[in-house]
């Protein structure tokens, strides 16, 4: 967890991963970030995104994009 | 209000708006279909749909005429004053911009059935063999009457009942902006029919590269490269032959015109198919053509490309009723038939390509504006100093001339001297008659001096007492006029006024309008004060007064259409420079250029000066 | 139809008649035969299209479900083994129907541009209304049940309705099919409370698009039909006409859009969000025609980000380029690849190229300039929240937006640039009035353009401020609430272009 927080922060420094809870609801998180955020992760961890994985739910938060990462990793 | 009361008066307050919109249109009436009770304001009207607003107007009025001009915009200058003198008639001109063939023959149609008709006067122009039953019109603006065409009468009113609320907002904002004279809105003049042309027919006109150098006469200096086919000549013609045919039912005195044509946009019509037009045209009737002359060469004459001049319409209408007292180029107007049609086309043909020969109609006059004469000089002209310019000009051959000589020239067609020059004294100082009158006669040179009613015989200003410089009385004055060397004429009477020396509330800039003063009041007062001042000259005169100098040389539109209301045939200004006069055009009489002679010390000076000038302007 | 026409509230009113008085699983019938009547007064070649798209799309649809059923019924190894085979047929069928409906689009819309460009010969074909719109939204549908968000429809008078729905025909906005299609069936009865809604939208669209924009346009048409001919004073007052005329035309006819569509109890997406407000161009992006940046999002710029291709690219900047700038090449590009394909959506001109350019340009060096801005920020001790500075991002971002609408209008790039140019190089302050005036502007235009401005802008700022207009005046008293309807519909009528109304005349010069 802590490295996907250093991760997003690298992404966009400018937002607070650990405390907001609806990042895209509340228009922090633009589709730009959301692009971003995902190709970073694909580099990182080295798993395969889909387009349908690309939907506001999965990108609430960091406890979100963390389950995302568990469920492609496990494809 | 809950929601579904809100639903009631939404829907209650929409219908009452909706059912305003025809009760809106009938009270405004933008296209005049329904009695405009509230304006009458027939040229609004015609301007939005000349078919429907002249039809609706003569409906009202048909009593006051008794014939007809058709045609297209063209034919708008064939005035009908002239005409009804000529024929002793009471025309109307019921032309229509845009119209076809078709739209005159449902007009003519219209006009037998329903009115008197002595008289028609039809212009057929060389464009009504390119458009025929144009599929294009606009439904509102340029559909024919329901009454002329058949279409139904259901459609058309309810067309105008259930106009956009922006066509009566539009009328009454315009309503409110309207001028005296034609603004793009209500350009007919409404009882004769014709364009309301009084400010175009005031602006000065003078030499051809001066002219084509204006925004509006660009046209002329470079034609614009289009084409015109005349492909519906046919049509036209069949529809010519309908009218012809209707007039001869009628008892009807037809008389068929081809209007003169700038030879610019002439060019644009393919040779052949305007020969064709010409041979169709004298198939179906004789016709006086005027299309092809002299005149379609020379831009003067031409409003723009499609449209010639009052005065050149002035001088058809003199050619066909042999009226010898108006100037008319040899050239213009050819009565044809089948017999002669070919010589026609062929010598139409000849004139395009030529160049006008503009010594034929124009010449250059200066005129010379003196003030004050002293006998050192130090004010005005020293009379020595004059008699030295009257020395030179003898010497360089001018020969001084009148007004009425120039009048003679532009109306008539009479010739001037050589080398003419006309001298001017404005104002009336007593000077003029101590000085310049033995030395006028001394050189038997001609002069006009244009006096101040309200000053003559004063040696004070009329309403503060203040001394001024003293103005010859009635008995010189009568003196001056009955020798035959000096021309008396107006200076207005008082209207030439000068702040310190006046009492009024009020002090003009020439002959212009107060700030606020309205259109109307201005011209009452401006024609009350010309009539005064030409009623005391002509009394003591016998001589007429038809030009004026402008005081301080300032004047606009308004107070030149005003004074040549009144007939005043010449007006002069400040300007600097020498006048180009063209035979047929009255406006290059107006507004005048002047060279202040009190200038230059010698006459030699003086005759280099205005033979400098005359060399730069020549055409 | 014109939905300024007064036969549109007509035709509205017959179709809700239709749609009240059916019982409610056939009501709709009404919309669908509405829609139908709506599109063939564009004429039979209008209907082919229409047809064209959705029988493409209709079948591509079912197809595509049929794989996804298929495989769903497999157990999870055999899925596993299966996905390469079947993501390359869903693509393949996906592909297919894109091919149809973009194809019919490029001939229709762009073929006779491109033609001239290359010398080949013009079709001449009219574009029929609102054709990229109804491609664009069925399109979706297909690409939304090839990915498995919703079951195919197989109704085909029912997927009709969906491609076809009326309202929304002459300019969007572009809804999905799991957010529309539901609604449309659904056959609810509207109450009061909607209609009213639905009403007040409609009046408030009516006014934005009559009263403003088609007074703006007036000057809009003339300069931009011989710019050259204009002082650049004249030119600027023309590009923020445009600006006005742009943003009142199209939000005004969605406003309209969405009224109409309230008034059977349908709700559409929303198109426009008070762009005014935008901070940044990229969110001034997401407030504007947001339906299709929501498109370019869901089937363009997501799909091509996470392509094969742009991963390697990715691989590629961060070895090479390091750092932020190589983490952002490959979405930086994809942006200005999106920019571009909305710059050609709008136009097939020149000028919309560098319209998209101008876009992604922008967008793309404010992502790489943004940590060099905020340390200047920081220097400066800008607070962020504060009113000064989000006024002054709002300032910067209409600029930005303003000098872009240089280059949407002009016929030919050229002539924008020249436009750009006399702006800044050859003003003429004093020449500015009398320039309207002679363009047909009178002094009224410019105070009812002026007033209506501020209106919209004032309801704007409300709205930002999170007040929601409608309620508030549904809470006020009787008169004010009638107040609202009658000065309203007296200004529409009055101050509207309505019905072609105001008076030209041929004969100008006398």
């Amino acid at each position: 967890m802590d490295k996907l927080i250093e991760i997003l922060r690298s992404v966009c420094p400018d937002v607070d991963f650990e405390t907001e809870t609806d990042l895209v609801g509340s228009g922090i998180l633009t589709s730009l970030d959301i692009v971003m955020i995902v190709s970073e992760l694909m580099a990182e961890y080295d798993v395969k995104l889909d387009v349908d994985d690309l939907v506001p739910e999965n990108f609430m938060n960091a406890g979100t994009i963390h389950a995302l990462i568990e469920r492609a990793g496990s494809k | 209000m809950n929601s579904k009361k809100w639903l009631a008066a939404f829907f209650g307050t929409a219908l009452a708006l909706a059912l305003l919109i025809p009760v809106l249109n009938v009270l405004v009436d933008p296209f005049g279909v329904f009695g405009d009770v509230l304006f009458h304001w027939d040229s609004y009207s015609e301007t939005l749909n000349p078919r429907v607003g002249k039809l609706e107007y003569l409906d009202r009025h048909y009593e006051e005429y008794d014939s007809y001009i058709l045609g297209c915009s063209s034919t708008s200058s064939f005035p009908v004053e002239e005409l009804n003198e000529y024929m002793d008639a009471k025309f109307y001109n019921l032309f229509v911009y845009g119209a076809d063939m078709l739209d005159t023959e449902d007009m003519t149609r219209y006009i037998l059935r329903n009115y008197t008709v002595k008289n028609i006067l039809l212009n057929v122009y060389i464009d009504n063999g390119a458009i025929y039953d144009d599929p294009g019109i606009d439904n509102l603006t340029g559909a024919m009457h329901y009454a002329a065409d058949g279409s139904s009468k259901l459609g058309f009113y309810g067309k105008y009942l259930l106009l956009g609320p922006r066509w009566s907002l539009d009328k009454v904002e315009r309503y409110f902006q309207n001028r005296l004279f034609a603004d793009a809105f209500d350009v007919f003049d409404v009882t004769s029919g014709t364009y309301d042309k009084r400010q175009r027919d005031v602006e000065y006109i003078g030499d051809l590269p001066e002219y084509e150098s204006r925004p509006a006469y660009a046209e002329f200096a470079d034609y614009p490269t289009y084409t015109v086919r005349l492909t519906k000549t046919g049509p036209a013609m069949e529809s010519l032959r309908r009218i012809v045919a209707m007039c001869e039912d009628a008892g009807v005195h037809l008389t068929v015109v081809c209007g003169p044509v700038n030879a610019g946009y002439m060019e644009g019509i393919p040779r052949e198919e305007a020969a064709e037009f010409y041979r169709a045209l004298a198939e179906v009737t004789p016709f006086w053509d005027f299309s092809i002359s002299s005149i379609s060469l020379e831009p003067r004459y031409f409003y723009d490309l499609t449209h010639f001049r009052n005065c050149v319409g002035v001088m058809a209408e003199a050619r066909m009723f042999g009226d010898e007292s108006v100037y008319i180029p040899e050239d213009f107007g050819v009565y044809v038939t089948p017999e002669n049609v070919e010589s026609l086309i062929e010598r139409n043909d000849r004139l395009l390509g030529t160049e006008p020969d503009r010594s034929d109609y124009t010449c250059q006059v200066p005129i010379l504006l003196y003030h004050d004469v002293t006998p050192d000089g130090s004010v005005g002209v020293s009379a020595g100093q004059l008699e030295d310019h009257l020395r030179a000009l003898r010497d360089a051959g001018y020969t001084a001339v009148t007004f009425d000589e120039l009048q003679a020239y532009v109306y008539q067609g009479a010739e001037l001297p050589e080398k003419s020059v006309v001298i001017t004294f404005d104002d009336g100082y007593s000077s003029n008659y101590q000085y310049a009158f033995p030395l006028l006669e001394k050189y038997g040179m001609k002069a006009t001096i244009f006096v101040i009613g309200a000053s003559v015989g004063h040696e004070t200003y009329k309403d503060t007492g203040l001394a001024m410089t003293p103005h010859f009385g009635t008995a010189e004055m009568a003196e001056m006029s009955d020798s035959g060397v000096v021309s008396i004429q107006s200076h207005t009477y008082d209207m030439h006024q000068w702040g310190p020396y006046e009492t009024g509330p009020d002090i003009r800039d020439g002959v212009k309008r107060f700030p606020g003063e309205s259109e109307a009041a201005f011209v009452e007062a401006l024609q009350a004060d010309f009539a005064k001042s030409r009623g005391e000259i002509e009394a003591v005169t016998g001589k007429t007064v038809d030009v004026l100098a402008y005081p301080g040389g300032v004047y606009d539109d308004l107070s030149q259409w005003a004074l040549s209301e009144c007939g005043v045939r010449v007006t002069l200004s400040t300007r600097h420079g020498v006048n180009t006069l063209i035979r047929g055009l009255p406006q290059c009489l107006f507004g005048m250029y002047r060279i202040y002679a009190d200038g230059y010390a010698g006459g030699d000076e003086l005759v280099a000066a205005i033979d400098g000038l005359l060399a730069q302007n020549a055409e | 139809m014109d939905i300024t026409s007064w036969r549109f509230p007509v035709f509205l009113l017959a179709a809700l008649a239709a749609y009240v008085l059916l019982p409610q699983n056939r009501r709709w019938w009404a919309l669908l035969a509405a829609s139908l009547l709506f599109y063939a007064c564009g004429g039979a070649a209008a209907m082919a299209y229409l047809g064209v798209t959705a029988a493409a799309t209709y079948i591509g649809a079912l197809l595509l479900q049929r794989l996804n059923d298929r495989r769903a019924a497999m157990d999870q190894e055999a899925r596993r083994a299966s996905r390469r085979a079947h993501d390359r047929k869903r693509h393949l069928t996906a592909g297919a129907v894109c091919c149809v409906c973009f194809g019919m689009l490029f001939a229709v819309k762009y073929w006779d541009s491109t033609a001239s460009a290359l010398g080949l010969r013009p079709l001449g074909l009219v574009v029929p209304v609102g054709i990229s719109f109804y491609i664009f939204q069925s399109v979706g549908y297909v690409l939304d049940v090839s990915r498995g968000k919703i079951r195919a429809q197989r109704d085909p008078a029912k997927y009709l309705l969906f491609v076809s729905f009326f309202p929304q025909m002459v300019q969007g906005p572009i809804d999905s099919f799991g957010h529309l299609s539901p609604q449309l069936l659904s056959g609810r009865k509207p109450d009061a409370d909607e209609l009213r809604d639905g009403i007040q939208l409609m009046m408030w669209g009516f006014f934005k698009k009559l009263v403003i924009a088609g007074r703006a346009a007036t000057v809009v048409d003339a300069v931009y039909s011989d710019a050259g001919a204009y002082p650049g004073s004249v030119i600027a007052f023309a590009v923020l006409m445009y600006t006005v005329e742009l943003y009142c035309d199209f939000s005004g006819g969605i406003d309209i859009v969405r009224g109409a569509a309230g008034l059977f109890g349908i709700e559409l997406a929303e198109n426009f969000r008070r762009p005014i407000f935008a901070l940044s161009l990229a969110e001034f992006w997401r407030r504007w025609h947001i339906t299709l940046g929501e498109w370019m999002k869901n089937y363009v710029f997501y799909p091509l980000s996470l392509s094969g291709a742009f991963a390697a690219l990715g691989r590629f900047s961060r070895k090479h380029l390091g750092g932020m700038a190589g983490r952002i090449l490959p979405t930086s590009l994809a942006t200005f690849i999106v920019y571009f394909i909305i710059g050609i959506w709008h136009g097939a001109n020149l000028t919309f190229l560098a319209f998209g350019l101008y876009n992604g340009v922008i967008i793309t060096s404010s992502i790489l300039l943004a940590p060099l801005w905020s340390r200047l920020k920081k220097a400066l001790r800008v607070r962020e929240d504060s009113g000064a500075y989000k006024l002054f991002c709002m300032a910067r971002t209409s600029a930005v937006v303003f000098v872009g609408r240089y280059l949407t209008r002009a016929p030919w790039l050229k002539m924008s640039l020249i436009m750009l140019w006399r702006t800044v190089f050859d003003f003429h302050r004093r020449r500015l009035i009398p320039g309207i005036l002679a363009l047909g502007m009178s002094w009224t235009d410019l105070v009812v353009v002026g007033l209506g401005c501020a209106a919209v802008l004032t309801v704007e700022a409300l709205q930002e401020r999170g007040v929601r207009i409608r309620k508030t005046l549904a809470s006020k008293g009787a008169l004010v609430q009638w107040l609202f309807i009658f000065i309203p519909l007296t200004v529409i009528l009055l101050f509207g272009a309505l019905g072609g109304g105001g008076s030209e005349f041929i004969y100008g010069r006398i």
